[in-house]
């Protein structure tokens, strides 16, 4: 079964940038029969306050891992939307526009229901991009100034019918995650985020439908192989686990 | 081979996992490729004394040679000896594990002393449950954080005869740990990262290191993906996998030092 991994970090805090670490990265994933991995960007490597130009060197950083396996990686452009309109539009433009970057990552220097995400969604509408959203329940953690609540996604998703999102992590998001963008089309769960708690893929498949749920890993911090058992290994149909592992990512993403 | 040493039967209140006897545990460990575990009562997490919970577990498990049963003592309570002998004497029983944090003690206290002391006279092992739950996913109102370091380091440094298996550490904790300390074993439940092997190799050795899967609260399938992580030799997957936890179950003491 092909797999895509649409949720990866393949350089993180600049590790993994060189040749070999790369070559290795794709070994890695060929092994286990991953046939394309979505990366998204070194997105910690400055904490949450990203200025213009550390979002430039990161998207530059991703650039350069692509460029070593274009037929294997396709990236997100990550972004700090509390940079305004101008730098939003112009870093999209430029990673589109250069390096074919198929989506926009969006992690921590905001809430997704802030303001400043008017124009990160109208670029998304602009140059037809996937918009994924880091996702984290905060009712343990509570850091909601800045990180992003499945409701909050929920709010995003709402305002902007016409864009796609990915909110990301699964088992972040749990399962009051899962009833938040219940009702919401555009809105799609990847499998990511901490440890695969039981029944959990199962409950999202019976809330949002296999169509709805794609693969992600989160490596380096999390593992391929983790990732990819917990599809597996659950409960799902055969047809469900394809979906969630490859057909429906690469309709989201055009990957073949 | 695959020995499962962080395994549960029983209910978890903020969980929509239904809870399991044996023989629906066993087919459950089945399709994750799991051969044996050893085998925890979860309902001794919260009820106000571990026998009864103790108890049903080793009935659920008599007569099933692929679980060892692994019950809970609290050293807290004052009958706690009564506690250890009872357990002892159950059959297949070769380890006791504690819930500190749960049972609200810390392994700093006093107390320890003598229970550890007991341990070795009845000749059983040693888990010690770090965390059960993810702090960031638990039930809103569960406010129980994971056993600090500094309290594992502080026991251990106090009882350097005694190796106990410390469960549901993180790769930073483990490495923490392993820097003051020697006399422990892991579980790599909540240790994951794709250069996992990496990162280990030099500050905790695959022969300290077992394979654990929170099992019925964590998937076990994809917890069995961790093995797949690139750079651990066939002969580490083997110990992870397997040997030190059939070497920690099997003989008494076998690795005091």
């Amino acid at each position: 079964m092909s797999i895509i991994d649409a949720h990866t970090h393949p350089v993180m805090f600049k590790r993994g940038l060189t040749r070999p670490e790369v070559d290795r990265l794709v070994k890695h994933g060929r092994t286990l029969g991953v046939r394309w991995m979505v990366g998204l960007g070194d997105v910690l490597l400055y904490g949450r306050n990203f200025t213009a130009e550390q979002i430039v060197e990161v998207n530059d950083d991703s650039a350069k891992v692509q460029a070593m396996y274009p037929d294997y990686f396709r990236f997100f452009c990550f972004l700090n939307p509390r940079l305004g309109e101008k730098a939003v539009m112009g870093e999209v433009e430029r990673c589109v526009d250069k390096y074919g970057f198929i989506g926009i990552k969006l992690e921590i220097c905001n809430n997704a229901r802030d303001a400043c995400m008017k124009p990160v969604m109208e670029a998304a509408r602009r140059w037809k991009l996937v918009v994924l959203q880091h996702s984290w329940s905060q009712t343990n953690i509570r850091q909601r100034s800045f990180h992003t609540d499945p409701a909050d996604t929920a709010t995003l998703a709402r305002r902007h019918p016409d864009v796609p999102i990915i909110m990301a992590h699964l088992t972040g998001c749990g399962v009051r995650g899962v009833l938040e963008v219940k009702e919401l089309d555009n809105v799609t769960v990847d499998t990511s985020g901490g440890l695969a708690d039981e029944g959990l893929l199962e409950y999202a498949v019976e809330h949002l439908g296999a169509n709805r749920i794609i693969h992600g890993s989160d490596l380096p911090g999390r593992s391929i192989g983790v990732s990819i058992q917990r599809v597996l290994g659950s409960r799902l149909s055969v047809s469900e686990k394809e979906r969630i592992l490859f057909s429906n990512a690469a309709r989201l993403l055009n990957l073949g | 081979m695959l020995f499962d040493v962080n395994c549960y039967l029983g209910a978890w209140p903020f969980s929509l996992v239904p809870e399991m006897n044996a023989e629906q545990l066993a087919r459950h460990l089945d399709r994750a490729g799991v051969d044996c575990a050893a085998v925890s009562p979860l309902g001794a997490v919260f009820q106000p004394e571990p026998m009864p919970a103790n108890r049903a577990l080793f009935a659920a498990l008599r007569g099933k040679r692929r679980f060892i049963p692994l019950p809970v003592v609290n050293p807290a309570l004052a009958n706690w000896k009564e506690q250890l002998e009872e357990c002892a004497a159950a059959p297949g029983v070769r380890a006791v594990r504690l819930y500190p944090n749960y049972h609200d003690y810390r392994l700093t206290r006093r107390t320890l002393l003598p229970f550890v002391d007991a341990l070795e006279h009845h000749r059983l092992r040693l888990v010690i449950t770090a965390r059960i739950e993810d702090e960031r996913h638990r039930y809103f109102a569960l406010r129980i954080k994971g056993v600090p370091v500094a309290d594992l380091t502080a026991f251990l440094k106090a009882n350097p005869r005694t190796v106990p298996l410390v469960t549901g550490l993180s790769v930073t904790e483990a490495i923490q740990l392993a820097s003051g300390t020697e006399n422990f074993l892991a579980d790599i439940s909540y240790q994951e990262n794709i250069e996992l092997a990496a990162m280990l190799r030099g500050k905790l050795s695959s022969s300290r290191l077992m394979f654990g899967t929170l099992t019925p609260l964590v998937s076990a399938a994809a917890q069995s993906g961790k093995l797949c992580a690139p750079d651990f030799s066939a002969a580490e997957r083997r110990r992870i996998a397997s040997t030190n936890a059939v070497r920690f179950f099997s003989g008494p003491h076998a690795d005091r030092r």
